[in-house]
């Protein structure tokens, strides 16, 4: 099995890089964890006629060839960055890529809340009729004070957010293999779904 | 009339939040003036890339400040806002923040019959978010569904009753507006009049402060500075407290490379000013000073311009002044000093007749016969001459000295062989390089004149010691009286200043101004962002090399197996290649840019060298991450971070407590201070010690005990070391954790003897100088100790002559 794991920002320095390649370590034994960043992508606009940008193609191969993804998200101003809106932007208008992948919400942030709004709102919006992920239900893993979450080595030194996030990790391991096989039995009509773009 | 700023919260072409805007501008103009802003041209935010002092994002905050309130019309994009709404706000709430209690009124269109239900609430959270801190008008909530139906062929919305609801929503905005406004008056006070002593957390401990106030006013701040080095720290303890008393502000920027004492100095008159009774978020709230926002560009014409500040380019610009030259040095932090100011201190020039007042140590000789009696074959023929040369001027001194105690050998020819041979590498593709003879010719003849030179600029030399910096090879370092590399940079400070040079400091060269394909002089932004343009016959770019920047390290890299994305720098975090990539635009050629000196005990988490427990040697138990050891702990730097490197980079220094007193570089206060913040490591055993690193504890516990059985020994059988002295016996035990930092970038613009910089058919590119760690060619593969000085002064100085001369 394989994830992509989406790093949700920018910054040159993250604790939510972190916090995937951390998980990419420690989850070496369970499954393939591939790190994806999203900084070159081009900040989201309508292209002009199919022409769609180099990256965004890679990302959407990327997502469609993993079993599940894992997004990491900061908060910023109670809500995911720009720079991660913007690459769903470009998945939802192009490829569609992350319909009904399952995904899993994880989040880091310097103080204690650890990016909570920003998880809720990722939820809503890859709920969204154009996303139309499979977003784990009912779990959530907030890591707080994340500057002095990892040691030197990058391990995850919190035994109970390490314990937590052992059980939601399980837990995801089972939820992609469900929603699998679920999808698996679903007719495979691809809707002539209606989106709306154009503003 | 009332003034807002509307936004379309989209990038895209054709909006139906665009045209609902331009219809309530029209539809409005008898009560109030609107102004349509387009976010289309806005970045992508990102925090490691601050652009906020663009024009664009200068406009919308100033906009938006002089606004009486903002319209954001969004569209709905998966549920949520647009990214590109999302970016701006993202702006407008990281270095800016124009929208701090700014009254906003909220509406969307769409398509589809939601009318952006649901990016409207996402918007009204993100802008209550603190950081923006914008008041949004409660309830009134306008959502334009159909909207392609709702305009007709004018621009004007087609429902009467639509029409109607908006207005209502918006005569109450303009009314929320007044009232909210007043919100944003300053809370009064009144300071209890008076002195107030406050202490804060700085970089190198507890920092003093007195603050006095009057009833209105701060008056004056005091900073009791010892305890804090000299140089960048130095120059935040007068422009905070000068911004602050200027501004009646605690809205004050951190200085960039030196954020921490800067809010460490914010934090402690912070703490006086809730002494004196007032509450320092009133203060925090206020304006930025009036310096801080002056934005008007600037232009100057001299005849030479020198591009950075650190050892190499005060000295071009000391000589070009002494010359008679109209000369400025332009600095992109807010100090000068550069990577000299961080240097030990010592500068090699062979100076026999200094020397010789001091006894040889045991081994000197051998070691120069070891040189000597390197295969000729081994040699590169441009050196074969000196290194004969060497071999008489030794005889002769063996001659004399024979059978007895003789004084410290050393001459220009030993110190060029040195240099020569420190710097042969080989790099991972089997290429070779070493010093180019005639730069290492000109450095190794001229360093004492360096020396000498900058005597007469006022620096003092403690001659009673002569000094072998690590890695140095050789004594013949000239050590200052005054600490590290501070005494260079003040003396040169000083004496630029006083000869009517001009320091412009927070200003990076962005590019060169060209006229017909010829340098004229360079471009920088100011501090706040402004244009500082300065024409000029000759550049000298002396702005360091690429220790702090990443990208550049990895891109180049042919000699380490591998640089780690995290990897750290013990020099200036100003060391970004910049000069470089300025003689690139030119069609410079580089030289030698594989090449990069690691400093293998640096900190993990800042590069820096003096944290944690640093002892000599001799007393190093170097483990990994299993804690079993894997090098020869009295290797060279080449060596210790190769083995370093292969083991993943990071490893600790173990010591006990009769270690720990051989550490020169601490006390036991900021140690405590070290264990309290997780970056050094303290227990009573050894296995403990394993168990808070995250080591398996038999195994560091064999480790030990298998060393300490060397050291009885006298013998490694495992890693060969040879020089012991203490066991690791007794608690309570550390473990520094130690990784491998950049020290040097050997590599850089390529220089004829004169330091003009040559293209790639070695051609020299006209009015175009480069100095120090910019260029490249002398210290090939590996710096020598103490090199770096001689280097920047001696090519400092040969720039500064050269650019007047060819004036």
């Amino acid at each position: 099995m394989k994830y992509l794991a989406i790093v949700g920002t920018n910054a040159d320095v993250s604790t939510n890089r972190m916090l995937l390649q951390f998980m990419q370590k420690h989850f070496a034994s369970d499954v393939d964890i591939e790190l994806c960043e999203i900084k070159a992508l081009p900040a989201f606009y309508e292209p002009e006629g199919e022409e769609v940008p180099e990256t965004v193609v890679e990302l959407s191969k990327k997502i469609i060839d993993a079993d599940g993804v894992i997004i990491a998200t900061p908060e910023y101003d109670h809500a995911i960055p720009a720079v991660l809106k913007s690459a769903l932007e470009w998945i939802s208008y192009t490829s569609q890529a992350l319909t009904d992948k399952p995904v899993l919400i994880v989040g880091a942030s310097h103080g204690v809340l650890g990016s909570s709004r920003a998880q809720a709102h990722l939820r809503q919006i890859l709920d969204s009729p154009e996303l139309a992920a499979r977003i784990m239900p009912s779990s959530e893993f907030l890591l707080g004070k994340s500057q002095e979450a990892f040691d030197y080595a990058g391990k995850l030194k919190y035994p109970d957010k390490l314990a937590e996030l052992n059980e939601v990790f399980r837990e995801f391991l089972l939820f992609t293999k469900i929603t699998t096989e679920l999808l698996a039995e679903k007719a495979v009509i691809k809707k002539d779904k209606k989106y709306t773009w154009q503003e | 009339m009332m003034k807002f700023i509307a936004i379309a919260g989209t990038s895209a072409k054709k909006s139906y939040n665009r045209s609902l805007l331009q219809f309530m501008k029209k539809y409005f103009e008898q009560k109030a003036e609107i102004e349509i802003m387009d976010i289309a041209d806005v970045p992508m935010f990102n925090q490691s890339d601050d652009q906020s002092n663009t024009e664009i994002l200068q406009m919308f905050n100033d906009k938006i400040t002089e606004s009486d309130g903002v319209i954001i019309a969004t569209p709905e994009y998966n549920h949520s806002i647009p990214s590109s709404l999302k970016s701006l706000i993202e702006w407008l709430s990281f270095e800016l923040h124009p929208l701090v209690g700014k009254p906003v009124m909220v509406l969307g269109a769409s398509r589809d019959v939601q009318g952006s239900s649901r990016a409207q609430l996402h918007l009204r959270q993100i802008l209550d978010a603190p950081g923006v801190d914008a008041n949004v008008m409660p309830g009134y909530e306008f959502l334009l569904g159909n909207a392609h139906k709702a305009f007709d062929e004018n621009g004007d919305l087609n429902s009467e009753r639509t029409i109607d609801f908006l207005e209502i929503c918006f005569l109450r905005f303009m009314r929320f507006s007044k009232i909210s406004n007043l919100l944003n008056e300053e809370e009064e006070f009144e300071f209890n009049p008076g002195d107030y002593e406050v202490s804060t957390l700085g970089h190198g401990g507890s920092l003093p402060m007195k603050v006095t106030f009057s009833e209105k006013r701060i008056e004056t701040i005091e900073i009791d500075r010892e305890g804090e080095t000299e140089g960048l720290a130095d120059v935040v303890f007068t422009r905070i407290p000068d911004r602050i008393i200027e501004g009646q502000t605690l809205n004050v920027d951190a200085l960039s490379g030196a954020s921490e004492t800067s809010n460490a100095v914010l934090d402690g008159v912070a703490k006086a000013i809730k002494l004196a009774g007032v509450n320092p978020d009133i203060l925090k709230r206020r304006p930025k000073p009036p310096s801080a926002l002056k934005r008007e560009d600037e232009e100057y014409t001299c005849d030479v311009v020198v591009v950075g500040g650190g050892g190499a380019g005060l000295s071009a610009a000391a000589t070009a002044l002494q010359k008679g030259a109209n000369t400025i040095v332009i600095e992109k932090y807010p100090a000068v000093g550069g990577n000299t100011i961080r240097s030990g201190g010592p500068v090699n020039a062979a100076n026999p007749e200094w020397q010789s007042g001091f006894e040889e140590n045991p081994g000197e000789r051998t070691t120069i016969e070891g040189l000597l009696a390197t295969d000729e074959k081994l040699i590169h023929a441009e050196y074969l001459e000196d290194f004969r040369a060497l071999k008489k001027e030794f005889e002769a001194y063996e001659e004399k000295f024979k059978g007895t105690k003789g004084h410290l050998f050393d001459s220009p020819l030993l110190h060029r062989m040195q240099t020569y041979f420190g710097g042969k590498r080989t790099d991972l593709n089997g290429n070779d390089i070493y010093g180019q003879y005639d730069l290492v010719k000109i450095m190794t003849d001229h360093a004492l004149e360096s020396v000498k030179w900058l005597e007469e600029i006022g620096v003092e030399y403690d001659k009673s010691i002569v000094f072998a910096p690590v890695g140095a090879l050789w004594r013949r370092g000239h050590k200052p009286v005054k600490s590290y590399g501070t005494a260079f940079i003040l003396a040169l400070r000083d004496y630029v200043e006083a000869s009517s040079g001009k320091i412009i400091t927070d200003s990076p060269v962005k590019e060169f101004i060209l006229e017909d394909g010829e340098i004229k002089g360079v471009i920088a932004t100011g501090e706040n962002g402004q244009k500082i343009t300065i024409h000029a016959k000759k550049v000298v770019l002396a702005s360091g090399g690429f220790g702090a920047n990443t990208k550049m390290l990895k891109e180049y890299n042919t000699y380490w197996q591998e640089i780690d994305d995290n990897i750290r720098t013990t020099n200036s975090y100003a060391m970004t290649g910049d000069g470089i990539l300025l003689g690139q635009s030119v069609g410079a050629a580089l030289t030698g840019m594989g090449f990069t000196q690691m400093m293998p005990v640096s900190d993990p988490e800042t590069g820096e060298l003096f944290s944690g427990i640093q002892v000599p040697p001799e007393n190093f138990v170097i483990v990994n991450t299993e804690g079993k050891r894997f090098v020869n702990e009295f290797s060279g730097r080449d060596v210790l971070t190769k083995a370093a490197i292969e083991q993943g980079g990071l490893f600790y220094l173990i010591a006990d407590s009769e270690i720990k007193k051989t550490a020169a570089n601490t006390s036991e206060e900021k140690l405590e201070l070290q264990v309290a913040a997780g970056t050094l490591f303290k227990a009573d055993t050894i296995e403990a010690l394993a168990e808070k690193v995250g080591m398996n504890p038999e195994s560091l516990a064999d480790t030990i005990k298998k060393y300490n059985s060397y050291v009885d020994a006298g013998f490694d059988p495992e890693f060969h070391k040879d020089t012991f002295s203490l066991k690791v016996e007794k608690a309570p035990f550390y473990a520094t954790p130690r990784k491998p930092a950049v020290h040097h970038t050997m590599g850089g613009l390529k220089i004829d003897t004169s330091t003009r910089v040559l293209d790639e058919k070695g051609n020299p590119i006209k009015n175009l100088y480069a100095a120090g760690e910019v260029a490249g060619g002398i210290h090939a593969g590996n710096r020598l100790g103490g090199n770096a000085l001689t280097d920047i002064f001696t090519f400092g100085r040969i720039a500064g002559r050269t650019a007047v001369e060819e004036m």
